[in-house]
């Protein structure tokens, strides 16, 4: 008889099969313990980050914006900072990479927000980028910031008078937290001084480093 | 291949069908409302309910299980009784689990628009729904099962459809539990979003979609199945080989690397079911390409379309190609290949061969039926294509990080342009779909002369 024409042996045989590719992909990255194990600046978020997640799901921000610097050199310096900004926060031109994401950065995160696609860029590294009055004005009116955005405008997390609501400052309190589970800023930040220093041990005072290029990291 | 002693009622097929094609109109609106807000970023703005991040998922869902599903759930209900040479086992539980389908469907919509979601793809739905699609899915998979064990002596050796068929009841079954389960986090619910997602399309409208290929293509052309022995190759090996590929989704992503290049290989190794069943569908298919009618040329733009889609999906997955297309709009026009230049076509056809003869009379107009294919066919040439290259060029501007993100969804404008004309081509067609199947269902007055 052949396997084929007994139904019952072949449910079986194609739930054997299914099975043992769930197993090896899915079963056993479920036991790797290295998976859950949280980076060193790993922090739980608040009620208030976590009711910006909320709100981020609701709104469907994930199917436009990923939360994935994916393990690719122009990512890192894509989604990095640039010597403007590293000059005006931190008083040094250097271009700092972002780190490529770590599983233990996600610990927190259930549902996952990883995403699929970049209709905008990706959010993996935004906490930090910009202040919250950008980000109100952002979600406001994307194209007040951003020219050329393709991004909704959620109005319905404003009030009347164009203030915003309590959505929208929970909104922005999880967006500043994003990527801030590994502090490479600061760490970037701290590298390249040291460089300097070691480059050219007693700069003087008023002199800053030149500018070798003007844009980078820029989104 | 009929038994003329078995009368079949076929309610439950003809109802899922008209169903389907219903849910198909409004999910494609939603679809062409999302494309011209690539244009138009402000159209319609300013509507929670409305908004593009709120109804994406209904326009996924809708096309996945409002549409496709159904269609094919309606298709299955006229094809298995046949391939077992028995009546249904239940029509009156095939309506019940209409009924419930619907329900499920229209509570999707609200709670999705009301932004009450799971938030993960394809997995959008919440705990209530996901219950009774379990329920629904159960009672829709007893009807099948119950219908084939009770068939005839001489139908002991299963069609190949049936093994697809019976295959997709179990995969789907334990899929959509074991997705749902709320226990995951970080990236291990990454992982298990993408084993559920790859395989929804792998192992469920794959298999539910090749059943339906390998029932209407022979029926349809005349011709028998080109070989058996492929058949048996191309089953058990997507039986083997889908399950393993969730993670070429997370390729560079914060994943483990061996679990990316485990997907990778077996990814490539995809090649083997699909070419043997587009081998098989194409030597059956051979001397009917342009004999045939619009029933035909779906079966043949379907197969062509499902030969191209499963052959850019490996390639995706080898990291040189994914570094450039994965996020971009190229993925897009991917997606659109598989669910409706492949397997949509395939349901169409069966559509456009069933629906005649359940209601035993013409289809209203087979013109109509003509401008649906070719309508279609070059509308989705036109939506993919331009995806392909504006995704493409995208993906290469991203790695370079000097060009600021914002010049690089500018340059996608001109391509967005087409698509939104592109996809107006593809609903108009639809609406020709939509109108010819109601003008049949109600027993239009002007019959074309010959039969489908």
């Amino acid at each position: 008889m052949k396997l084929e024409a007994k139904a019952f042996l072949l449910v079986i045989v194609v739930v054997a099969f299914m099975f043992l590719g769930t197993y090896f992909t899915m079963i056993v990255p479920l036991m790797d313990k290295s998976l859950y194990t949280p980076t060193k600046d790993a922090k739980p978020y608040t009620a208030l980050e976590l009711k910006g997640k909320r709100i981020y799901e609701r709104e469907g921000c994930m199917y436009c914006h990923t939360q994935q610097v994916r393990n690719l050199l122009e990512e890192t310096q894509r989604y990095g900072m640039g010597e403007e900004e590293t000059f005006k926060r931190f008083g040094i031109r250097a271009l700092i990479q972002a780190p490529p994401s770590q599983p233990g950065e996600y610990v927190y995160d259930q549902p996952h927000l990883l995403g699929t696609r970049r209709v905008g860029p990706d959010l993996a590294r935004v906490g930090g980028k910009y202040d919250n009055t950008w980000h109100l004005n952002h979600f406001r009116d994307p194209r007040s910031t951003s020219p050329g955005s393709l991004m909704p405008a959620y109005t319905w997390l404003y009030d009347k008078a164009g203030q915003p609501t309590d959505e929208a400052i929970a909104l922005v309190a999880y967006i500043q937290k994003l990527g801030t589970n590994y502090k490479w800023r600061e760490e970037g930040v701290e590298q390249a001084r040291a460089l300097q220093v070691k480059r050219n041990p007693a700069p003087p005072a008023e002199q800053s480093v030149p500018p070798t290029t003007t844009q980078g990291g820029a989104q | 291949m009929n038994n003329p002693s078995v009368v079949h009622e076929d309610t439950s097929a003809r109802w899922f069908i008209y169903t389907a094609v219903t849910f198909f109109l409004v999910t494609i609106l939603i679809g062409i409302l999302m494309a011209t807000r690539f244009v138009f970023p402000e159209f319609l703005g300013g509507i929670a309910a409305i908004s593009t991040g709120r109804i994406r998922p209904i326009h996924t869902n809708g096309v996945l299980f409002g549409w496709l599903l159904a269609a094919n759930m309606g298709l299955a209900y006229f094809v298995v009784p046949r391939l077992c040479g028995t009546k249904l086992y239940s029509e009156k539980l095939g309506l019940a689990t209409l009924g419930l389908w619907v329900v499920i469907i229209l509570g999707a919509v609200v709670t999705l628009a009301s932004g009450d979601t799971q938030a993960k793809e394809y997995l959008e739905l919440n705990t209530t729904l996901d219950i009774l699609v379990t329920i629904a899915w159960v009672m829709f998979a007893v009807n099948m099962f119950a219908t084939i064990a009770k068939r005839s002596k001489e139908r002991e050796q299963m069609y190949v459809s049936l093994w697809y068929l019976m295959g997709t009841l179990v995969w789907t079954a334990v899929l959509w539990i074991v997705g749902n389960l709320p226990v995951y986090s970080g990236v291990n619910d990454a992982n298990v979003n993408w084993w559920f997602g790859h395989n929804a399309v792998g192992l469920i409208f794959t298999p539910m979609g090749l059943a339906m290929a390998y029932y209407y293509i022979p029926k349809s052309t005349g011709n028998p199945l080109y070989s058996h022995k492929l058949s048996i190759i191309g089953f058990w090996t997507i039986a083997f080989l889908y399950i393993w590929n969730g993670a070429h989704h997370i390729i560079f992503g914060p994943i483990p690397t061996w679990l990316q290049t485990v997907a990778i290989l077996f990814s490539i190794s995809l090649l083997i079911p699909v070419w043997t069943a587009v081998t098989n569908f194409y030597g059956t298919l051979r001397g009917k390409w342009t004999q045939g009618n619009y029933v035909v040329k779906f079966l043949v733009a379907g197969t062509t379309f499902y030969l191209l889609t499963c052959f850019q999906g490996p390639m995706h997955s080898l990291r040189t190609v994914n570094q450039i297309v994965s996020k971009t709009d190229w993925i897009i026009g991917h997606a659109h290949m598989a669910v409706f230049g492949g397997f949509s076509f395939f349901a169409m056809a069966g559509i456009y061969y069933t629906l005649p003869r359940i209601l035993k009379r013409p289809m209203y107009s087979d013109r109509l039926g003509e401008w649906h294919f070719w309508l279609s066919f070059v509308g989705f040439l036109g939506f993919a294509v331009s995806l392909w290259i504006g995704g493409f060029l995208q993906g290469l501007q991203w790695m370079n990080y000097t060009i600021a993100f914002l010049d690089t969804v500018k340059s996608m404008f001109p391509y967005y342009v087409v698509r939104l004309f592109s996809a107006a081509i593809m609903i108009a067609a639809q609406l020709l779909f939509a109108f010819n199947v109601y003008k049949t269902a109600r027993g239009g007055a002007q019959p074309t002369p010959a039969i489908a």
